[in-house]
């Protein structure tokens, strides 16, 4: 009942100042609306990431060399040099049923009609298409043919067929990595960047021919395994990783990575971020709360003789606190509530920036989590609470013989 | 007795100065009384009228109201005294003015846990006495000094009090205003509510029952002390 009053008091209070209630307010839907605004934002760079990322293949297992210590080099010297194509065929030898795809990576210019293209050329084999899920839009990708006879074949991605060839097909035309000669006989289709690698600027040869014709020795960068199903990824990382120790002489020398524990690593960088933004907006709503700490301990001054008119007619100290703050909570909770929608238009309107902004960003948009909402709103009652309980606790802690004669 | 000072003496901290501003001072009204208690200014009566009201303590003494000792009561003992035993008149009438005289008059009642119904029909029911019934949601600032003081008697009136603790209650009034509200104490007194009215203007404490005179903290006469047993002054 007298709650009930008090509330209603204090919407009267709140509105019979309108400007001031707004003012204070506004720090609580900055705070609210970035929380919000920040994890939206955040949750929907993860989902675009992972999604990314599960774009170029699922239930992948990574394998690569190691970087070694000078004291594990010199340990090492003369036992093991890392990944070599042997491995690939012996892991094909021993797992019939998986896709073994070996990868060396050339830093080399290319040349084509007198352009040069600054492009990271990659010799693999014909799998790498079905495990990476990438896929020529015209020709063909890479032969088995093509690594039996080390052929001078290349398959260019979208952007370094348009930077060679400009708009004409480059099918069949030539081009020259270093100072070999390579046949163009296929196109990618366009893939975007993804992590932080642009796929479109890669060119693809055949691993046999990267290794033969260029490195002269048949060392690989890395390996990238496709397992059929999923339940056998553990299983086989450590038999593969086992099988590649005993070939390497006894040395551990490569790490073995399934997508999951990338997808992980994605998760973690992406909590950092979460954890920096949303400091960045609870400070927002700290200050916002601040705001109405300092307007409540005004209004509190102003309306000493109120405080001690209503305690000599019967106010009790709680009712006088609970007066108070009812009002710093009120500011709050409306604050929170505007906060919420202001954060969620500011979400997807930020959202859509970034996805227009951002290279491969298209399917980039917000997500407004309901939890985000939700902690977001409780944390600026708290906020409330927090904030109006000192000038509270001060207001019932008047004495009412002063506080009625205070001038 | 309804009211009952004995030896009571009030010390305010000033920094590190003490000021005495009740020393000693001994009083009893009954109910039904209509006191007015006069000195100049610093006289101490002011801090007479906080004690009597239970809006603060004594430094030492005893007040016993209404058959308690309420000078060691805790403040929410002697909120609720204020509460339901005591109607304050204050020279400034103390209105709150964003509120408009209807729920002025409902405040005591509020905090008394009155149902809100029952609020409203009791103080349209005091404003009627007072005779402001038609300005019931005005807001104080559109009614004079005089009608603003009745809007405050009938605040006082609302819980039904055991006693008016009026402060100079005519001291913001022109002098027809202030004879109203004189008149209107008057009437009540006559109905048999008890009154004590502070004041400096010996004129209007003419117009008690009984008078209290009260200088540097003591009391100096007292008409019905006079009557029963003489104070040396």
């Amino acid at each position: 009942m007298i709650l009930a009053a008090l509330i209603l008091e204090a919407l009267k209070n709140l509105t019979g100042n309108l400007l001031r209630t707004s003012l204070t307010m506004l720090g609580v839907i900055i705070g609210v609306a970035s929380v919000i605004t920040m994890v939206a934002i955040v949750e929907g760079g993860q989902l675009w990431l992972v999604r990314s990322i599960e774009r170029l293949g699922t239930n992948l297992v990574f394998v690569w060399n190691k970087t070694l210590t000078a004291e594990e080099r010199r340990l090492y010297e003369g036992r093991s040099i890392g990944l070599r194509y042997d491995d690939v065929l012996a892991i094909r030898a021993r797992f019939p049923d998986l896709q073994v795809v070996p990868v060396v990576e050339l830093d080399y210019s290319v040349k084509a009609a007198g352009r040069h293209f600054k492009g990271r050329v990659t010799g693999t084999s014909p799998e790498y298409a079905d495990a990476r899920n990438f896929h020529p839009a015209v020709g063909r990708f890479l032969l088995p043919t093509d690594i039996a006879e080390w052929k001078r074949v290349v398959v260019l991605g979208q952007e370094a067929a348009e930077k060679l060839f400009d708009q004409t097909s480059p099918l069949g035309k030539e081009l020259k990595i270093g100072n070999q000669r390579f046949t163009v006989v296929g196109v990618m289709e366009k893939k975007g960047t993804i992590y932080g690698a642009n796929y479109d600027e890669m060119l693809f040869i055949p691993v046999t021919t990267a290794m033969r014709r260029f490195q002269g020795n048949d060392k690989l960068d890395s390996l990238i395994i496709h397992v059929p199903r999923r339940e056998q990824m553990e299983a086989i990382m450590a038999q593969v990783h086992a099988l590649l120790v005993q070939r390497h002489d006894g040395v551990d020398d490569v790490r073995v990575r399934s997508q999951g524990e990338f997808l992980k690593a994605v998760d973690r960088t992406i909590w950092t971020f979460r954890i920096v933004l949303g400091g960045v907006a609870v400070v927002a709503l700290v200050v916002g709360g601040i705001g109405i700490m300092n307007i409540m301990l005004v209004t509190v001054t102003e309306r000493t003789r109120e405080i001690g008119l209503r305690m000599a007619v019967g106010a009790t100290r709680r009712h006088i606190l609970l007066q108070f703050l009812v009002e710093s909570v009120v500011i709050s909770v409306v604050g929170g509530v505007i906060g919420m929608m202001v954060g969620i238009v500011a979400a997807y309107g930020f959202g859509d920036v970034v996805a227009q902004s951002m290279p491969g960003g298209g399917e980039w948009g917000a997500v407004v989590q309901p939890s985000a909402m939700l902690i977001a709103f409780s944390f600026a009652v708290i906020v409330g609470i927090f904030f109006g309980l000192y000038p509270a606790l001060k207001a019932s802690k008047l004495d009412p013989a002063e506080a009625l004669r205070y001038q | 007795m309804l009211m009952n000072l004995i030896k009571v003496s009030k010390i305010y901290r000033i920094g590190h100065v003490e000021v005495l501003a009740l020393n000693e001072v001994s009083v009893g009204i009954d109910r039904g009384e209509f006191v007015a208690i006069v000195g100049p200014s610093g006289s101490g009566k002011t801090t007479l009228l906080d004690i009597l009201g239970c809006l603060s303590r004594p430094t030492s003494g005893d007040y016993w109201f209404d058959g308690k000792l309420v000078s060691r009561l805790p403040d929410d003992e002697l909120t609720y005294i204020r509460n339901r035993k005591i109607g304050f008149v204050f020279q400034t009438f103390q209105l709150l003015p964003r509120k408009t005289v209807l729920e002025n008059v409902q405040l005591p009642m509020l905090y008394a846990g009155v149902p809100w119904k029952a609020q409203r029909h009791r103080a349209l029911q005091l404003l009627r006495d007072v005779g402001l019934e038609d300005r019931a949601h005005h807001l104080p600032t559109q009614l004079s000094g005089g009608q603003q003081q009745r809007v405050a008697i009938a605040r006082a009136l609302a819980n039904t009090p055991d006693v008016i603790l009026a402060d100079e209650p005519t001291g913001n009034l022109d002098s027809r205003s202030g004879q109203d509200i004189l008149g209107l104490f008057q009437r009540l007194h006559e109905s048999g509510q008890t009154l004590v009215m502070i004041t400096h203007d010996q004129q209007i404490a003419e117009q008690a029952q009984r008078r209290v005179m009260i200088a540097d903290g003591r009391i100096v006469a007292d008409d019905r002390a006079s009557q029963q047993a003489p104070v040396p002054v």
